[in-house]
């Protein structure tokens, strides 16, 4: 057995499901099961959003750890799935190590929608959820013209690799500025739909629930670490959002 | 006419699939669970708080993301995640920020613990869910896949 490559194999996984969005207790318990089963007893996992630590201690008695860094995470249910799978499979069956590695290159290299459908997402979520909190029909279509300009900022910002916190704020002013500007111009109704929809897709309301279930759980350190983001995603919003609606207050005392 | 927001609630979290990337016939079930989330939200309105609308509608899309988890062997997290979109207090946490900006003190507070309140709520419900079923589960799943 190469406990090397095994580590390696674990490390894959973890990494895979901890970059896809799953949770902590998901990706510490699917590693150790993984090492259960090809044989290491003594192992220790230790996972927060951002980084894996683990250790084993091979049954010839040597040690080895590693540390893997999570760079970048989004939410892909999809690969959380298959990996979800695969690891069951892999407990079950106990393949060789280069087919676990192949399958688990596979889930990586699965597609993601393109910038078309994300797109189309997007306005789906902003178009609907307008209509949800009761705007009109003018107020939705408005929302997808937000949606659009946002998500390009977004595209943007991931090229010129700006900042997260910077890159909310710019969305949600942008966002906030079109739904007033149309509201201004008597193109649409009610600004505040507009923009409670059009926003749907950046505020950090899964992030808050998660962040929740990793408390609760157990994870305190995740769970801190979830908060945190949350609260910059949330104040980046607020902010972004507040400095439009706040200006021409200033300017012409509405 | 109130109820068409449940078909809106659909189409929404159908968007957000798309966002987190889900494929095949989870497509549909995903935003279901939404669907139905907002549909007992809406039933239980006669009991007249908010706060206990948003709390039973969270337990049964809970149930839902459970039962469907073991029905199409997927995760129950992906359920939840898509189908707590209409209930997340999208519009709560906009209002809460007006308030602050138009200086409306009295009204900020009011906004903004109601909304904490409600997302307090969400997560309540899903973890009342989620342990009760963790509890019932545990030694099953572990005899299921046993890595022995």
């Amino acid at each position: 057995m190469d406990y090397d490559r095994l580590i390696l194999m674990a490390s894959d996984l973890g990494h895979l499901l901890l970059s896809s969005g799953a949770e902590i207790y998901r990706v510490e318990e699917s590693m150790n099961r993984i090492l259960i089963a090809y044989g290491v007893e003594q192992n220790d996992v230790f996972a927060i959003p951002n980084c894996i630590f683990i250790t084993i201690t091979t049954p010839g008695g040597k040690t080895i750890t590693k540390i893997r860094r999570v760079h970048r995470r989004a939410n892909n249910l999809d690969r959380v799935d298959r990996a979800n799978d695969l690891c069951r499979r892999i407990c079950r069956e106990k393949p060789p190590l280069e087919t676990a590695e192949k399958e688990i290159r596979g889930i990586a290299a699965r597609p993601v929608y393109g910038l078309f459908m994300q797109t189309v997402a997007f306005c789906l979520v902003s178009f609907f959820f307008t209509l949800f909190w009761g705007g009109v029909l003018a107020d939705a279509v408005c929302s997808i013209v937000c949606s659009v300009c946002m998500k390009g900022i977004l595209l943007m910002s991931t090229r010129l690799r700006a900042y997260d916190f910077l890159t909310n704020l710019l969305a949600s002013a942008a966002a906030a500025f079109i739904a007033t500007a149309a509201v201004g111009l008597g193109l649409a109704v009610n600004y505040d739909k507009i923009i409670i929809g059009a926003l749907m897709t950046l505020v950090p309301g899964i992030t808050i629930t998660t962040f929740m279930r990793d408390i609760m759980a157990g994870d305190l350190v995740a769970g801190l670490q979830r908060l945190t983001e949350s609260l910059l995603v949330a104040t980046a919003i607020a902010l972004g959002v507040g400095l439009v609606l706040m200006v021409p207050r200033l300017i012409w005392g509405v | 006419m109130e109820y068409l927001q449940v078909v809106y609630a659909f189409f929404a979290c159908l968007g957000g699939c798309l966002i987190f990337n889900v494929r095949g016939k989870e497509l549909f079930f995903m935003p279901l669970g939404g669907a139905v989330g907002w549909l007992v939200y809406l039933l239980a309105a006669p009991f007249g708080s908010d706060i206990f609308q948003n709390f039973v509608g969270t337990v049964v899309l809970s149930v839902y993301a459970e039962v469907m988890a073991r029905l199409r062997r997927k995760p129950a997290t992906g359920y939840l995640l898509v189908a707590l979109f209409p209930l997340v207090p999208g519009g709560g946490i906009y209002y809460t920020m007006e308030y602050c900006i138009a200086g409306n003190t009295d009204l900020f507070l009011e906004t903004g613990l109601h909304t904490l309140g409600v997302a307090g709520v969400l997560a309540l419900g899903v973890l009342l869910v989620s342990s009760v079923v963790r509890m019932f589960n545990r030694s099953g799943w572990y005899r299921e896949t046993n890595c022995k």
